[in-house]
């Protein structure tokens, strides 16, 4: 809705600069080849990866500063990818993050008191996502109920029913080994890590590849002028919703059997690194338009920032919120500016 | 009375005039401008004089948008480029300068905020009337926009959403925006295409406005691709091709066909209609359609059939192509295509069934704006792309290739967003969408707004082959010529309701338009139709810009 991707009357990049070839300088012609408005971020995270490894070699360029580097992030980028989906469908879902508890509370509860196997528990947490999913659709396409007022309505009553679920508590004792051993180390990195790496591929794939993708698109930047090419928004805002719902889930999962406990209000904090990756990710790799692409690249330049920054400065918990408010704000500033010179410069 | 306040500044005309009519007001020289790919201006000089009417012509993509916008400080020009008005230099590109110096502008798209109110819409012109603390004066505010409007339209809804108006009230508050506060500084008034898709009767109203501007001393740079026009209201004529200034005349020294060959450089094609309607074969039927104007509508499109809708201003006409296509909900009546009734409220629906629409909104309903060239054109008909869940973007490439060049799009490339497009060359986008799907009926509104003369015949060329390869079309339009040029038969709407139908023999400009409003119409002879571009003198053919028979009254002078 506010994406820098929906504005109707405004111009969008161009990708970079073609053409007037015989007027660029060569230090121009230099930025055009690198690509610097496309893969910035890219960049950015090759500085921050040198600066830190030479500034604080012996915690900062260690395998296991990897390890944590990567399990954290594949819990983020899950549910980055929950908000990059209902951005481009033109809908905020801020419910996702309180979605994530329930799915925390559930998974572990259900196995921990109710003894349930734990595949079925994981179908049962991730089915709630989706009815979430619906009940957000049903709250926004049936009763047209601004979505950001919608989902964050429900977000109060989803962390309401995750309390009541766990009782108040963490989980501690009783989640099935076999649940747990999936967080595990795979191949030298963290299952999770790989988790995300397909659900980042198979996202990609159906938003840039199959007509859905395409409609999506169409229907999160016009929903008037998509409507009108019988593309069906409404279903499409109930398959976004949907999918972000089941994806939020999945990152709720995804962070209970890497840490072996159910926190039952744990996902809250994923909701602002999750936009702040959606949005910064917005100006990558496809920039003007909201990409799973720029989303995974975003989330990492924030997180090795945050993380080398921790590391760097250890009595400063303050230092995540701070990077992460301070990023966010960059990286919407910078893409409304670039925005701007391009239809500057045409 | 209202005149006064807003409009009148100091007379220049009758008292001492600040600037000599005929002086220079803006004077632009050497400006060029380039886009990635595209060379929209090249050496372009420009001078507007006091007191006159300037028309800025030429074919769609030969530059008089990004002009305007260089000189509303939108784009940024090349390296070169000076202005100056009244002797005052003035930096191309700084859009406050230009504000200061009393320019102001109305562009293509209007930029109207869609889900605010007209009252909400002229504020953010001018800021809102605030008393201490910041509150908003609301009753001031009204006023002040009422004023405003009333300058330019009669009975103005001020409490609708800009979104939900006709494209005529659209415009008309676009304009009067522009003029708010015109009267303490004003130099230059700007129009990008006002009369797009504006009604007849309602275009002679802006001109008064546009005259009594004039009159004060105060020049009108003003853009439109309707010949009758530039010659009904305009002293001299900048022409634009390929982006360079190619003449400058005054407008009594012309003729339209020598006007549309400085244009196009002398290129024009004849309208070949091909094989005639299917008589025999009802493709879209139509009975008791109501909707907000409309009062039970009935009608028949044969395969094969052009069936042309006119109709004044709320006259119901504006509905009928939404209606059909289910983009509104209809109150009432049966729609049925090929024999099997179509459901209400289903564009989805009507895709699947083969029924195409060009909405007359192109920027809110007719375009993705910010997506490109080649997602816009394939949208309502991905599927033909689609194998094994996947789009084929190889193919999709191919056949958008192909249109492009069918339909004489002129752009970068099919990868950039649509809104880098000149607006005629957006119009030609959303026509190749629909005419791609191969439609059994296609709704046209107002389908070449915007589109220049030669392109519009290179349009109506399309469309005859569509309907030659038999879809049944029906056309609705505000512009009389178009509709004479194109239709077998064409229905006039009154009051909701079909009121007269011209066959082709008597369907010609002059006819229709005195059937909009209600006369009878002659028996031929009135107004004669040329098909040949080269000699399509709109003047002759349209009673209203020479003798005006609307007794409209006068905007400015109300009391
Ligand atoms: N922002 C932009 N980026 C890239 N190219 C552009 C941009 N704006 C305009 N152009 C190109 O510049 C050329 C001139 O466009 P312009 O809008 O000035 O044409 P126009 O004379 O106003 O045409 P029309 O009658 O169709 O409105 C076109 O080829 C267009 O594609
Ligand atoms: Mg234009």
């Amino acid at each position: 809705m506010t994406a820098p991707a929906t504005t109707a009357a405004r111009s969008k990049g161009s990708g970079p600069a073609s053409g007037v070839a015989g007027k660029a300088s060569a230090g121009s012609r230099i930025l055009q080849k690198l690509a610097i408005d496309r893969f910035s971020g890219v960049y950015i995270i090759v500085v921050l990866v040198v600066t830190f490894c030479l500034w604080i070699p012996q915690t900062f360029a260690t395998q296991a500063n990897l390890r944590v580097l990567l399990a954290s992030q594949a819990i983020t980028g899950i549910i980055a990818l929950a908000a990059t989906v209902c951005l481009i469908s033109g809908v905020f879902d801020l419910s996702i993050g309180a979605t994530m508890s329930l799915s925390i509370s559930m998974v572990g509860v259900l196995q921990a008191t109710g003894g349930v196997n734990p595949i079925v528990a994981v179908l049962i947490s991730l089915a709630a996502g989706a009815a979430v999913g619906c009940i957000n659709a049903l709250v926004v396409t049936r009763f047209n109920i601004d979505p950001v007022i919608g989902t964050l309505a429900m977000s109060a009553v989803l962390a309401a029913v995750s309390w009541w679920v766990a009782n108040g508590e963490t989980v501690l004792y009783g989640l099935s080994p076999t649940f747990v051993s999936f967080g595990d180390i795979v191949l030298g990195v963290p299952a999770p890590i790989i988790y995300l790496a397909v659900i980042a591929v198979i996202a990609w794939y159906v938003l840039e590849h199959t007509p859905a993708g395409r409609y999506l698109y169409a229907a999160g930047a016009n929903p008037v002028a998509a409507r009108l090419s019988g593309v069906n928004v409404t279903k499409l805002t109930w398959g976004a919703l949907i999918s972000s719902g089941v994806l939020a889930s999945a990152a709720g999962v995804a962070l209970t059997l890497q840490l072996g406990t159910a926190p039952f209000a744990g996902g809250v904090s994923y909701l602002l690194p999750a936009y702040a990756a959606a949005f910064l990710g917005s100006t990558q790799i496809e920039p003007g338009r909201f990409n799973v692409a720029g989303t995974v690249v975003s989330m990492f330049i924030v997180a090795v920032a945050v993380r080398g920054l921790q590391l760097r400065l250890p009595d400063a918990p303050w230092i995540a919120d701070l990077v992460q408010g301070v990023i966010l704000l960059l990286a919407v500033g910078f893409a409304v500016w670039a925005r701007r010179r391009r239809i500057a410069r045409g | 009375m209202l005149t006064e306040g807003v409009l009148a500044g100091p007379r220049h005309a009758a008292d001492e005039p600040a600037v000599p009519a005929g002086a220079p007001v803006l004077e632009i020289r050497n400006l060029s401008k380039t886009f990635p790919g595209v060379r929209a201006l090249l050496d372009a000089s420009v001078t507007i004089a006091a007191g006159e009417i300037h028309s800025l012509v030429g074919q769609n993509g030969s530059g008089k948008s990004t002009l305007i916008k260089v000189l509303a400080g939108v784009y940024e020009p090349d390296a070169g480029a000076t202005a100056s008005v009244r002797g005052e230099a003035l930096a191309l590109g700084d859009g406050k300068a230009a504000h200061d110096l009393g320019i102001r502008f109305v562009h293509q798209d209007l930029g109207l905020i869609d889900n605010l109110t007209a009252v909400d819409n002229i504020a953010l012109g001018f800021g809102y009337d605030t008393a201490a603390g910041g509150r908003i004066r609301w009753r001031a505010q009204r006023e002040r926009a009422a004023l405003a409007l009333s300058l330019v339209v009669d009975d103005f809804p001020l409490d609708r959403p800009a979104g939900t108006l006709t494209v005529f009230q659209r415009t008309a508050l676009a304009i009067a925006r522009a003029l708010q506060d015109f009267g303490e500084n004003g130099s230059l008034l700007v129009l990008d295409e006002p009369t797009a898709t504006m009604p007849r009767d309602q275009v002679e109203h802006l001109f008064t406005l546009l005259r009594r501007i004039r009159e004060r001393g105060t020049p009108v740079l003003l853009v439109t691709h309707h010949m009758e026009e530039v010659f009904a209201v305009s002293d001299r004529v900048t022409v634009l091709r390929d982006g360079s200034i190619v003449s400058v005349e005054q407008t009594a020294d012309l003729d339209t066909p020598r006007l549309v060959s400085l244009m196009t450089g002398g290129v024009h094609r004849k309208l070949e209609r091909g094989a005639g309607p299917d008589l025999e074969q009802v493709a879209l039927s139509v009975r008791g359609l109501t909707g907000d104007t409309l009062k039970g509508l009935d009608l028949d499109v044969h395969r094969g059939e052009i069936v042309g809708v006119a109709g004044l201003g709320g006259s119901g006409r504006e509905e009928i192509c939404a209606l059909l296509f289910g983009a509104e909900k209809r109150t009432g009546g049966e729609i049925a295509v090929d024999g099997k009734t179509l459901p209400p409220n289903d564009p989805g629906e009507a895709v699947t069934r083969r029924i195409g629409m060009v909405p007359a909104h192109r920027h809110t309903q007719g375009l993705i704006l910010s997506e490109s060239v080649r997602r816009n054109m394939t949208l309502a008909t991905l599927t033909d792309f689609v194998k094994g869940g996947r789009v084929q973007r190889k193919r999709e490439a191919a056949a958008v290739a192909e249109h492009i060049t069918a339909f004489g799009v002129k752009t970068a490339s099919a990868e950039v967003p649509v809104n880098t497009l000149s607006g005629g060359n957006q119009q030609k986008v959303v026509l190749a969408k629909w005419l791609r799907l191969k439609p059994t009926v296609l709704l046209l509104d107002e389908p070449t707004q915007g589109v220049d003369i030669a392109a519009q015949a290179d349009l109506h060329q399309l469309i005859f082959e569509a309907a030659a390869a038999g879809t049944a079309v029906l056309v609705c339009s505000s512009d009389e010529m178009e509709l004479a040029r194109i239709s077998d038969r064409v229905l006039v709407v009154r009051d909701g309701t079909v009121h007269a139908e011209l066959d082709s023999g008597r369907a010609t400009p002059h006819n229709i338009f005195a059937a909009t409003l209600g006369t009878a119409p002659d028996d031929g002879a009135a107004g004669h139709l040329d098909e040949d571009l080269g000699s399509d003198d709109r003047t002759a053919a349209s009673p209203t810009l020479s003798s005006s028979p609307v007794s409209s009254s006068d905007p400015v002078d109300g009391e």
